[in-house]
Parts: C-alpha cells; sequence; structure tokens
C-alpha cells in the first residue's frame, strides 16, 4: 500500500506571543514545528505499512524551512518525503493548499506509483479550519473519512476506518483510493529512531517539487487562488489581572476570601447572582 | 524499510551536541574522520541552560574566528559581586581593561558551534537519545539507541553533568547530591536601550553580576545577572545536597521558584527590569565545582570523556566557567585522539594522552587552584556571614545618625552582631586560604 499523509509546518502557537498594543501576534524567532495533530496520521499510516507492507511519503506544501519538520517524519520511519515549495504557493488559503496537495498526490502515483491512501490530521493548531482532508478528497474525487481512530483492510481495495462519536464507534468500509483525517491524539505516535534519522540526513530522501514541476495554473496556487477574505480579526481583549496575592490560614479561609472577592465585584457579581438564584 | 546505504558504522561517534561534543566532532571532522554526533534534543542548544558568561580565549584556539562569526551578544566590560543582606546591599564594580568574555544564549552558542562540526563534515543526528555505550571485552565498540545498534572505533562521551550513560558504564559513581547545584533561571525581555541605560553600558558592552546572601536562604550558591543584547538573564544557583537538608528540616521556607521571584522583585534590583516582561524561565543542574566531580578516569579502550561529564566546572561563587573548559577538554579529545590513530588506534595507552594533556591544560590547573574557593563558599561562615558581616558594617559606617564610628570599630561592632568573633574568622579564614 502506498500511503501519503499530510504535514503541515506550523509555527508553535504556545510561544507566539500576542502584542496588546498593536492587536498583532509577535511570531519572530517563534520555532516551526510539525502541526501536533498529524503525528496521529503519521502513525496510522506506518502502522499501516508496517502491517501490510508498502510505503509511506510524508507531503507538505512550505517554504524549505520545513524540511526539518520532513526529517522528523522519516526519523520516524516514513519512506520518502515530497515537499512541495515555491513562492507561487505562499499565502494559500486551504482552498488553494488542498489544490497544491492534490495535484502532488496525482504526480506522485504518476511518478513514484499508485497512491492508495492519503492521511490527514484533525486541523491545525495555527488555524484550526479542518478543511484540507476533505478538500483534497474532493479534488481527487476520493471517497472521505474523518474523525478516525483506526483502520484496517478489510477485502480487496476495502478499507474499514473506525470513527468514534459522541455516543457510538462507527465503522466505515471505504474503497480505495481514499482519504482519511485522523482525530486529536487517536493514536500515540512513535519516538525518532537513530537508523531512521540517520537515513533521513544521509540520504536526504526528500523529493522537491516547485511549480516548474507541477505546473500548476498560478491563478489556482497562492494568495491569488485563495477566494477566502479575512475581513476582520478582532482580538480578545486582554483581562488586566489584579495580581493580588493572599496568604490564606486554611481551606476555609481561602474558600471564603475567594468568595467575598467575587461578591463584592461589580463586573462579577451580577452574573454570580443571576446564575445562582436568578437574581436580575 | 530499507536501509540501504546507511553505514552501521563511523570512525566516532559524539554523544551530545553541547559545546564540549561540538568542539570535539568540528576538530575530528576537520582533521578527516568520519564522525556522527546524536543529540537528543530537537536540533543542538535546544536542551541547554547557564548563566550567561563565557571566556573567549580557549574558544578562540578552536575557531580563530569566534570574534567575527560567532552569535556574540555584548563583551563584559564590567564584572559587578554584591553581597546582600535584609534590604542592604554592598557592590563592587569592576571596569575591565580588555575584552576576555562575552555574554550570549548558550542555545544559540552550541547551535553555532554543531553547525560549524557540520560544515566541516560531522553528521549531526538530533531528536534521539543514546541508552547505552556498549562495550565487548572491556572495550567501547560503540551506542546502542532503542533498538538501534551504532559501532564506532572510538566514542567521545559528552554528555553533560546529568552523566547517565557513564554510570551504566561503571566509570562515574552514581550523584551525590553534595556535588551538584541547581541552577534556575530566567529571561527579562528589558530592551536594549533600558539595559544600556540603566547600567551605564554602551552598546555592545555587557555586564557580569554575581550575588551572594540572604538570596539563598542560607543556602550555598548565589545569584546572577546577565546581560544581553536585549533581554536580562536572571538567575540562582543552589547546593542541591544541603538545600535538600534544609527542605527536610523545615529550614526553608521558601520553593526554589519563590526564591527567584524574591529575587526579582527585590527593591534594589528589580528597578533594572521594572515594567519588563518575563519571556522564558528553565532549570539545570550543574556541578557544585572543584574536582570531586570528576571520574576517576578520563578515558578508557575505545573511549574519552569530555565537558561537564568529565567534571571540568569551576563555580568559585563569584564566577562560573564551564563553556571553555568543555570546549577546551573537546580540543584536547580530538588532539589525542589524531594522535592515538597516527600510533596504531584508540587503545586504552593511547588514549591515557588525553588525562595526560588535560593535566597538563589551564583548565586542570584552574580547577586544582581554586578548589579551596570551592570549598570555602560551602562554608557558612563566608557565603552567609561575609554578607551580613560587609552590609552589617558600611550601615554601620553610613547609616550613624550623629556619630560616625571609626571603620575598625564598625567592622567590629557587625562582627559582634554576626556573634563571630575577627579572630575566629581570620584564623578560619588563613586556615582555607593556606589549603588554597
Ligand atoms: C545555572 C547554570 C549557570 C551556568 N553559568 C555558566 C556561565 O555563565 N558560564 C559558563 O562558562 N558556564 C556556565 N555554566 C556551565 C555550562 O553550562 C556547562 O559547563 C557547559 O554547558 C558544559 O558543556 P558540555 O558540552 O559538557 O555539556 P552540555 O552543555 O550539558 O551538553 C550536553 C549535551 O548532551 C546531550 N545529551 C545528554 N545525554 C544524552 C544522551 N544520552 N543522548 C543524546 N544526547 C545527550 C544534551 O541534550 C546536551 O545537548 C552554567 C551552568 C548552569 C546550570
Amino acid at each position: 500500500m502506498r500511503i501519503v499523509v499530510g504535514i503541515k509546518w506550523v509555527p508553535n502557537t504556545q510561544a507566539v506571543r500576542f502584542d496588546p498594543k498593536t492587536g498583532t501576534l509577535i511570531r519572530a524567532g517563534v520555532p516551526s514545528i510539525v502541526n501536533p495533530h498529524d503525528f496521529p496520521a503519521i502513525e496510522l499510516a506506518l502502522r499501516l505499512r508496517d502491517n501490510y507492507g508498502g510505503e509511506v511519503i510524508a507531503i507538505s506544501m512550505a517554504p524549505p524551512g520545513a524540511i526539518q519538520g520532513l526529517e522528523h517524519v522519516l526519523g520516524m520511519g516514513a519512506d520518502k518525503a515530497v515537499l512541495l515549495t515555491d513562492r507561487k504557493f505562499a499565502g494559500a488559503d486551504t482552498l488553494a493548499t488542498s489544490y497544491v496537495l492534490a495535484k502532488g498526490i496525482e504526480k506522485i502515483s504518476r511518478e513514484i506509483g499508485p497512491v492508495d491512501l492519503a492521511i490527514f490530521g484533525h486541523e491545525t493548531i495555527d488555524s484550526s479550519t479542518a478543511h484540507i482532508g476533505a478538500q483534497v478528497a474532493s479534488w481527487l474525487g476520493w471517497p472521505y473519512v474523518y474523525y478516525v481512530r483506526d483502520a484496517k483492510l478489510v477485502g480487496d481495495g476495502v478499507i474499514r476506518a473506525l470513527r468514534q462519536t459522541e455516543k457510538a464507534v462507527e465503522e466505515y468500509d471505504i474503497k480505495l483510493p481514499a482519504v482519511l483525517a485522523t482525530a486529536i491524539k487517536a493514536l500515540k505516535p512513535r519516538p525518532v529512531r537513530l537508523s531512521y534519522k540517520l537515513r533521513a540526513k544521509l540520504e536526504k530522501p526528500i523529493i522537491i517539487w516547485t511549480n516548474d514541476d507541477l505546473g500548476l495554473d498560478p491563478r489556482c496556487t497562492g494568495l491569488k487562488g485563495s477566494p477566502t477574505i479575512v475581513a476582520n480579526i478582532t482580538w480578545m481583549p486582554e483581562v488586566p489581572r489584579k495580581k493580588i496575592v493572599y496568604k490564606p490560614k486554611d481551606p476555609r479561609d481561602a474558600a471564603r476570601w475567594i468568595l467575598r472577592q467575587l461578591f463584592t465585584d461589580e463586573a462579577v457579581a451580577p452574573f454570580l447572582r443571576k446564575a445562582l438564584w436568578g437574581e436580575e | 524499510m530499507s536501509n540501504s546505504n546507511v553505514p552501521s558504522k563511523f570512525d566516532v561517534v559524539v554523544v551530545g551536541a553541547g559545546p564540549a561534543g561540538s568542539s570535539a566532532a568540528y576538530l575530528l571532522a576537520k582533521a578527516g574522520f568520519k564522525v556522527l554526533i546524536v543529540e537528543r534534543g530537537r536540533g543542538a542548544g535546544t536542551k541547554e541552560l547557564y548563566g550567561g558568561k563565557i571566556y573567549a580565549p580557549p574558544l578562540r584556539e578552536v575557531w580563530p574566528n569566534l570574534d567575527k562569526e560567532a552569535p556574540i551578544h555584548r563583551w563584559v566590560t564590567t564584572e559587578r559581586l554584591s553581597f546582600v543582606w535584609k534590604g542592604r546591599v554592598t557592590t563592587l564594580d569592576f571596569k575591565l581593561g580588555r575584552r576576555v568574555a562575552f555574554t550570549t544564549y548558550l542555545t544559540e552558542m552550541a547551535k553555532w558551534m554543531a553547525d560549524k562540526a557540520v560544515e566541516a563534515g560531522a553528521v549531526l543526528v538530533d531528536e534521539v537519545r543514546v541508552d547505552e555505550i556498549i562495550t565487548e571485552g572491556g572495550k567501547v565498540i560503540g551506542i546502542r539507541s532503542g533498538p538501534d545498534k551504532l559501532y564506532a572505533d572510538i566514542v567521545v562521551d559528552a554528555e553533560g553533568v546529568n552523566r547517565i550513560l557513564l554510570e551504566k558504564l561503571g566509570l562515574a559513581e552514581k550523584i551525590n547530591p553534595d556535588t551538584v547545584a541547581l541552577g534556575v533561571k530566567e529571561v527579562i525581555n528589558v530592551g536594549k536601550k533600558a539595559i544600556e541605560e540603566r547600567l551605564l553600558l554602551t552598546e555592545n558592552e555587557g555586564m557580569a553580576w554575581l550575588l551572594m546572601g540572604d538570596i539563598t536562604q542560607g543556602i550555598p550558591g548565589g545569584g546572577f545577572i546577565y546581560t544581553m543584547k536585549d533581554t536580562i538573564a536572571l538567575g540562582l544557583v543552589l547546593h542541591i545536597g544541603k538545600a535538600y537538608e534544609a527542605a527536610k528540616s523545615g529550614a526553608l521556607k521558601d520553593t526554589v521558584p519563590m526564591m527567584l521571584e524574591k529575587l526579582r522583585v527585590h527593591p534594589y534590583f528589580s528597578r533594572i527590569w521594572r515594567d519588563a516582561d518575563v519571556l522564558e524561565y528553565g532549570a539545570h543542574m550543574t556541578i557544585e565545582g572543584g574536582l570531586r566531580y570528576m571520574p576517576k578516569k578520563l578515558y578508557m579502550n575505545g573511549l574519552v570523556v569530555v565537558g561537564d561529564a568529565a567534571g571540568l566546572l569551576l563555580n568559585t561563587g563569584y564566577t562560573i566557567r564551564g563553556v571553555d573548559f568543555a570546549v577546551y577538554s573537546g580540543k584536547l579529545a580530538a588532539e589525542a585522539i589524531i594522535k592515538a590513530f597516527e600510533n596504531g588506534g584508540p587503545t586504552e595507552e593511547n588514549l591515557s594522552l588525553y588525562e595526560h594533556m588535560l593535566k597538563q591544560s589551564f583548565v586542570y590547573k584552574e580547577l586544582v587552584k581554586h578548589s579551596g574557593i570551592v570549598k570555602m563558599m560551602e562554608d557558612p561562615t563566608f557565603f552567609t556571614k561575609l554578607p551580613a558581616i560587609v552590609n552589617g558594617m558600611m550601615g554601620k559606617l553610613f547609616e550613624a545618625d550623629y556619630e560616625e564610628p571609626t571603620v575598625l570599630e564598625a567592622l567590629l561592632e557587625s562582627f559582634r552582631e554576626e556573634e563571630m568573633s575577627l579572630t575566629r574568622f581570620l584564623l578560619k579564614m588563613f586556615s582555607v586560604v593556606s589549603r588554597l
């Protein structure tokens, strides 16, 4: 089975700071990481390959810095990686991104060998759209199941995807080729291994394709191919903290003190009273 | 998966891409050896935490273009030492006559050193932890990481202070809490202009500022303040064994983070970083200092030990030096390895040259010379009484309402207040100093 797994190289949003004066995110100097929600997808791809043979190809549309992230995935055991990188791809929304990814997958099918399955993570930590899997499936015309926790092959060219909803576990039998998106934290990723990482460093099994290789209409990629307009962003106002330190004598004293603070706070007390006693 | 052409053996495997490992790897790769560096962090430098000041001359012997190429933040032009006691602060301020040390982040510096090694041809594999140094018939033959083994003619152990691999190998004993210290540090976003205005520095000038006194609440150790380009590093170093005892006996009131917090809001120091945010905080173990942490042997058949793992750290209370020692030991190890290969291979006998060279070098001589100071700094007579007495005397001299005492009167009075006799103090000092 040839499995493609999508990787996004994202700024570590935990390290991104907010400039309250200008209302913008301070991204400078923030290290990038592999999108954490991609790891269950990577793990699922590797498990399927380990069980049924074949190869795992990590794919990413990103600037060249993403090679570091692809090396991590190769270190986990992926066989190859494909980096789709071009200035013409920059500034893409999910539509333009999924278009480039789908075309990259088609090129893999043509030149490396037919792709049976594409797996994506649930969503990314820096944009949280959860669009990519569905959109890639649409471009390719392949069936799509998301929220997947596990999958196995059943019969000829059919994969059974397990999907957990709030109340039930659903099983979908879908014909390959197909696209899956995993649920957040569905599978625990394996660690990087010395021999795999060494191979990644020495053999550099990373194929780089620019738009010269893909030959896409530049009106369909990057900023030009992105119909999404971010009309406005309203940042959550920064709440000025009072920074009061109180050293309670015991838990009872602590509870009293907190309640007193809350009930004497003009901004909080009315809501509290309403919630507790329905008072207006 | 196919592991087609990946070699299962290198000439040299270096464990750890810190200053010690990267300098050895750089020199060996430059000499034509096939070198692999294995680092558990994501990229070299990401696991590093130190104070802030590095002595340049030993590094220039490895990288002659250091001054031009390295990520140097500021050259240290002012050294300060403060005695802090109950709101009183006495400070010695020394303006240096020449540039010997610079400030930088070790994360940046270690990355630069590792990049140099890679440029010279070494292979760096990061995000991989070495679990074991493997031996066969008393000879080191390689390393193991998870299920993977990799062979080497020689392994350079540069794993740093927490030398789990050496312990497994039986070369180092389990850590004795009395030989190690805990370092905690915050990076404060003060801004370039504010740093220079508030500490009277000009562009590129830096300050190294060590603090002694009640900020460590009776635990041997001290505080540090280093100026980076636009931030200030503020931290504490605490004797782990003594801190543990104090915590167990109830003598210690605060947790370590609270101690650091109190230092940050100390009215005398806090004005330097007023209005500034804490960007990051972290902790790292370090060596108390002296020679006690040195393994009995720094080499064996197929192995050399460099840097912190070899116990090469000087911690006198008024200065802490490990990076330049680490780099220099890496250089000596590389030279000894090159010689060993010329003479038939990395046998125990050939590698003994490394220990010999190290013991002839300034690194070992410094450690021997200062071992008395290290002991002295652990003695409560000095690290607590000294700040108390100094500030007591200054208080008597300058806080008099009408009649000022003479210097001698003030000194004797503050000795009396600390229940210490001058003669006993001098005797004790003499007995320690004579052992230096
Ligand atoms: C609070 C504090 C303040 C200090 N201040 C100063 C100062 O101002 N100036 C100064 O010169 N020195 C200072 N030092 C000391 C200095 O940091 C060390 O001496 C120096 O970093 C030692 O270098 P090293 O290469 O031996 O080890 P390290 O820098 O510790 O590097 C060891 C490397 O090995 C890696 N590693 C460890 N085990 C494994 C494994 N099993 N597998 C793979 N990789 C592994 C680690 O991730 C790390 O990257 C300070 C230390 C502390 C803690």
